[in-house]
């Protein structure tokens, strides 16, 4: 077992003595060590690490792929105003994709809570049931929650499908909810209280972040114009597709998507209207990924077959 | 011959405790099933299950296979031999291909007529040969659920599969599951034990594990999860709630139960108590403390470990229903700001089915259905109450309490209903709508309660019957059995008694027009079938046998109440008197009438004394009958019908039906069909299976 120094005693219930930042470069440190390529975060709104193309595109295909990734995710109906001391519009995961999936991945998993200086016989730790599905991306997998002491501090899954498309090999992907393990690490009451380092506490740096887009996405946001912006990202991420370009087409989804999560915080989504943009979207990511998984083939992607050094 | 025992252990990723409960038993019978099967049969078998192990021990299963003698067909004798008896060329070719010498070819009848036969005996084969081949079979026929694939993609089980134990006689069997290879090395405790465990056979193997703090038997989990609990409860002056499903969902969490309680901020105890039990028992899998006085501020929760060390399991599940509980209170205080009324607009925008429209209009639908039966069973008093909860049915779906616990639809509605003082035979009604639940669950309280949730059910089921979706197989989206089911348990439990029909029926005209699909008739009468399967099932539950539930659904089923009092009747009736020459009677009558319709008998022409006394005992017992029905009596009914047995048997001994005369034949049968119609408006008895 590795513990960190600095973590041993973070568990005592000091508020104060575990820090976000901390948090970040301890999980990033040991995924780099398992192998994993830490990529950034995408810089555009999603609502998940998954969206990130490092995880829906590149878990398409045969090649290996080993990422970790911080990625700020937006919801804007979770947003409360900066008053409910759980949920945010915007909260951070660590994403961690693997595949193949590795035999002993659960045990690696486990082994980044030890690094955080959790003693795992000290706690109780489980994998319930907790299978996932996107609507909009065409994907599902099948998993668990990772609950510690009765909270859900991760989610983990086996991909079976991307953008409609079968997954073979298959990937596990972890997410930390890093707002949550940093509340529970250090028995904070309310996710502002958490210290984002040593003398700022989570609610210094993004409350205000908080109060100002939950008023936006539900009182301000122009409706009329996350429409349009749907119904134009739509028609670009089309035309991308047809000159060809999977990266591009796939950036217009991801606005259509947000758009989308942004009308629905407005409640200008009717029932009806949703599973008809649900729909839209899914058509979309659909397209993306098989045309991701045609270019691959046709370029010999070097993550599958390193190209033979020129002679 | 010797013995020997099997092990076989599929160690996996943790298998979702619903999965586990249906698959617990599913190895170990298989196996031995398919072991039987090739003259293997297991003097015993035991199950086990954890969430990272599915096991099977078989005890006593024969190291060998008794050899045997097999016969192998062939061509016919005719080709086989030749005239002296001496084999043809056919006849040869035979033997070789058998691998048998030709005078090991006999001829024996077959369907065919004289038919060569090899003769081959077959040498049983190892026990351990046979597992190697058959348990990767049996292993690949366990289906669950939900089925995953991992790693290459290549296959698919529950959850992946990280280990193999297969040992019989203490030798491991070459055999490989999912691309694991069977060893004899398991492990135990992800946590509390390290390092691989060597096993030498099934009974090392449960002691192993228990030293490794793994209980492999789900049912040691139980009651150890069931008895610490109580203990715990007692220490704070409480009681735990005994709730079966959630007992055993926790024993299928963990390998090694430890339990901790932990406490709550005792201000919640203000919250409704469904809301604070429902964040315990169904979000967070505790156990409720309930003391004499109501619910305590303490819980129970389920840990995979001896101990919690340091306190920070019962410190962490404390913080985490806390933080539940407050939003659950910021929902709650928020909902409370709006009356149910002032929802109603917003049902609108919640679609029920595409084609069947919004909430806003199922829930009219509901109301002018409410009032119909309200109307139809004599409680025309309870009219407006019943207009009133159908109203508001619906209004909670759209609270926040309800999208965070969607357990409490109803039930919050219900409670929100009652803080505006609306009556109880309102507010009780909403809150019971969807009772029963379950096939253990109680229906509704009050009689307004049942009515909506008759008026619910009807509405959903006549609708979507209406449209095409008829549940198949495992596809029940709607969930339109069980709301079938509850309807038929209502109907029962008020003992109301009605031809449920009009009301179907009034659904139907309530629906959408222009729908396409199968038009009202047809809708009716696949919801007849439909109701009538219910029906079955819920008789079946009741301890009726299949012929009598079949005698009674044939005459009728859209009356549940009378349909359930016709089978309770011919239950007791059978096992009051002997009902054979009278089922043995009907049969015979219901083949010598047919499908004819010979009208009424006339007295002018019977002949024969037995004849008459038939028809003299038939107008009695009918008049008699008559009365018990009316009284609904059934019992003494049928037990009346019985009583004509031993005319009938003389009749039939006496009387020759199909006589010669055209006129008495035909007054015979008149007579005979009379008897037929009058007596099994109750019952079907020739349904009725007799014991030769």
């Amino acid at each position: 077992m590795q513990h960190d120094a600095h973590f041993v005693d973070t568990l005592s219930v000091r508020p104060g003595t575990f820090t976000l930042q901390k948090l970040i470069r301890e999980l990033t440190a040991f995924w780099e060590g398992e192998g994993c390529l830490i990529e950034q975060p995408y810089d555009l709104p999603v609502g998940a690490g998954t969206m990130h193309p490092a995880t829906f595109l590149r878990v398409l295909g045969p090649d290996p792929w080993r990422a970790a990734y911080i990625q700020p995710s937006r919801r804007p109906a979770d947003g409360r105003y900066g008053e409910n001391p759980m949920r945010l519009g915007r909260h951070t995961q660590l994403q961690v994709v693997l595949k193949p999936s590795p035999e002993n991945v659960q045990e690696m998993y486990l082994r980044s809570l030890e690094r955080l200086g959790v003693v795992l016989a000290e706690h109780d730790v489980r994998f319930e049931e907790d299978n996932w599905e996107s609507p909009t991306l065409g994907a599902w997998g099948v998993g668990w929650q990772v609950v510690m002491d009765g909270m859900e501090i991760t989610q983990f899954t086996y991909f079976q499908q991307a953008g409609g498309i079968d997954l073979a090999p298959v990937t596990a992907e972890i997410t930390y909810g890093l707002e949550r393990i940093a509340m529970f690490l250090s028995k904070a009451n309310s996710v502002f209280d958490v210290m984002w380092n040593d003398t700022l506490s989570y609610g210094q740096v993004r409350h205000r972040d908080e109060v100002e887009m939950s008023k936006y996405n539900f009182e301000v946001a122009d409706a009329e114009l996350a429409t349009l912006m749907l119904d134009r990202h739509e028609r670009e991420a089309r035309r991308c597709l047809e000159a060809g370009l999977v990266i591009p087409a796939y950036e217009a989804t991801l606005v259509c998507s947000h758009q989308f999560n942004i009308l629905d915080a407005r409640g200008a989504v009717s029932a009806t209207d949703r599973v008809g943009i649900v729909r839209r979207i899914r058509d979309l990511a659909c397209a993306c990924a098989r045309a991701w998984v045609a270019g691959k083939q046709g370029q010999r992607f070097p993550l599958a077959e390193p190209e033979p050094a020129a002679v | 011959m010797n013995i020997q025992d099997f092990l076989l252990e599929i160690r996996t990723e943790e298998i979702p405790a619903p999965a586990l409960l249906s698959a617990r038993t599913e190895l170990a019978r298989r196996l031995s099933d398919v072991l039987a099967e090739e003259g293997l049969a297991p003097s015993s078998s035991e199950s086990y299950a954890t969430p990272r192990r599915l096991a099977a021990v078989l005890r006593g299963i024969p190291e060998r296979q008794e050899d045997r003698s097999a016969e192998v067909l062939g061509p016919p004798a005719s080709t086989a031999f030749d005239a002296e008896g001496k084999p043809t060329k056919a006849g040869e070719g035979f033997a070789k291909a058998q691998k048998v010498s030709v005078a090991d070819l006999v001829v024996v009848d077959s369907p065919r007529g004289k038919t060569v036969a090899a003769r081959k005996s077959i040498p049983g084969r190892p026990a351990e040969e046979v597992l190697a081949e058959l348990v990767p079979r049996v292993v690949a026929g366990l289906t669950f659920p939900k089925m995953m694939r991992w790693g290459a993609g290549e296959r698919a089980f529950v959850r992946p599969v990280r280990g193999v134990v297969a040992l019989f006689g203490g030798h491991v069997v070459a055999l490989e599951l999912f691309g694991v290879a069977a060893s004899d090395r398991t492990l135990g405790h992800r946590v509390l034990s390290e390092g691989e465990i060597h096993v030498t056979g099934p009974d090392d193997y449960l002691v192993k594990l228990r030293i490794a703090f793994v209980e492999p038997d789900a049912e040691a989990r139980r009651i150890r999860i069931l008895e610490a609990a109580r203990r715990l409860a007692a220490e704070v002056g409480g009681q735990i709630e005994a709730h079966a499903d959630l007992a055993n969902t926790l024993a299928d969490l963990v390998e090694w139960p430890g339990l901790v309680r932990g406490a709550f901020a005792p201000e919640f105890l203000e919250l409704p108590e469904e809301i604070t039990v429902t964040a315990m028992r169904t979000h967070q899998k505790y156990v409720p403390v309930r003391g004499p006085e109501g619910l305590l501020p303490h819980f129970i929760a389920v840990m995979d470990n001896t101990e919690d060390r340091k306190g920070f399991i019962a410190k962490g599940s404390e913080w985490v229903l806390n933080a539940r509980l407050a939003d659950a209170r910021f929902f709650f205080e928020t909902d409370v700001q709006e009356r149910l009324e002032g929802r109603l607009p917003q049902l609108s925008r919640l679609t029920f089915q595409d084609k069947l429209g919004d909430y806003r209009q199922k829930t009219s639908r509901i109301q002018d259905l409410a009032e119909e039966i309200a109307r139809l069973i004599g409680r025309a008093d309870l009219v407006e109450a019943v207009r009133t909860a159908a109203l508001l049915s619906k209004a909670d779906l759209n609270t926040l309490v309800v999208k965070e616990f969607t357990d409490l639809q109803g039930i919050m509605g219900g409670i929100y209903a009652r803080r505006e003082r609306y009556p109880d035979a309102v507010w009780k009604a909403v809150y019971d709508q969807y009772r029963p639940a379950s096939g253990s669950d109680d229906p509704p309280r009050e009689a307004s309660g049942a009515i909506l949730s008759l008026a619910d059910r009807f509405d959903s089921l006549c609708g979507l019957f209406r449209i095409g979706f008829v549940p198949t197989g495992s596809k029940d989206p709607y969930g339109l059995r069980r709301a079938a089911l509850g309807a038929v348990a209502i109907a029962i439990a008020r003992n109301w008694r009605t031809d449920w029909r009009p009301i179907a029926r009034k659904a139907l005209s309530l629906l959408p027009e222009k729908l396409a699909g199968p038009d009202d008739e047809q809708t009716l009468e696949e919801l007849g079938r439909f109701f009538a399967e219910r029906m079955r099932s819920l008789l079946e539950r009741r301890g009726h046998t299949y012929d009598e539930i079949s005698a009674v659904l044939n005459v009728g089923v859209w009356d549940f109440a009378d349909t359930a009092d016709r089978a309770r009747a011919l239950s007791e009736a059978r096992r009051h008197m002997d009902f054979r020459s009278l089922i043995m009677a009907f049969k015979r009558i219901r083949n010598i009438v047919g499908a004819e319709s010979p009208g009424a008998p006339t007295p002018a022409l019977y002949r024969e004394e037995a004849e008459r006394a038939l028809a003299t005992d038939f107008l009695q017992a009918r008049s008699a009958i008559a009365g018990f029905v009316q009284e609904r009596h059934y019992r003494e009914a049928m037990e009346t019908i019985a009583s004509i047995a031993p005319s009938l048997d003389r009749f039939f001994v006496d009387v020759l039906v199909n006589c010669p005369e055209e006129d008495l034949r035909r007054n015979r049968l008149a007579l005979l069909a009379s008897i037929q119609n009058e007596f099994t408006s109750l019952a079907d008895f020739s349904e009725i299976v007799v014991e030769k």
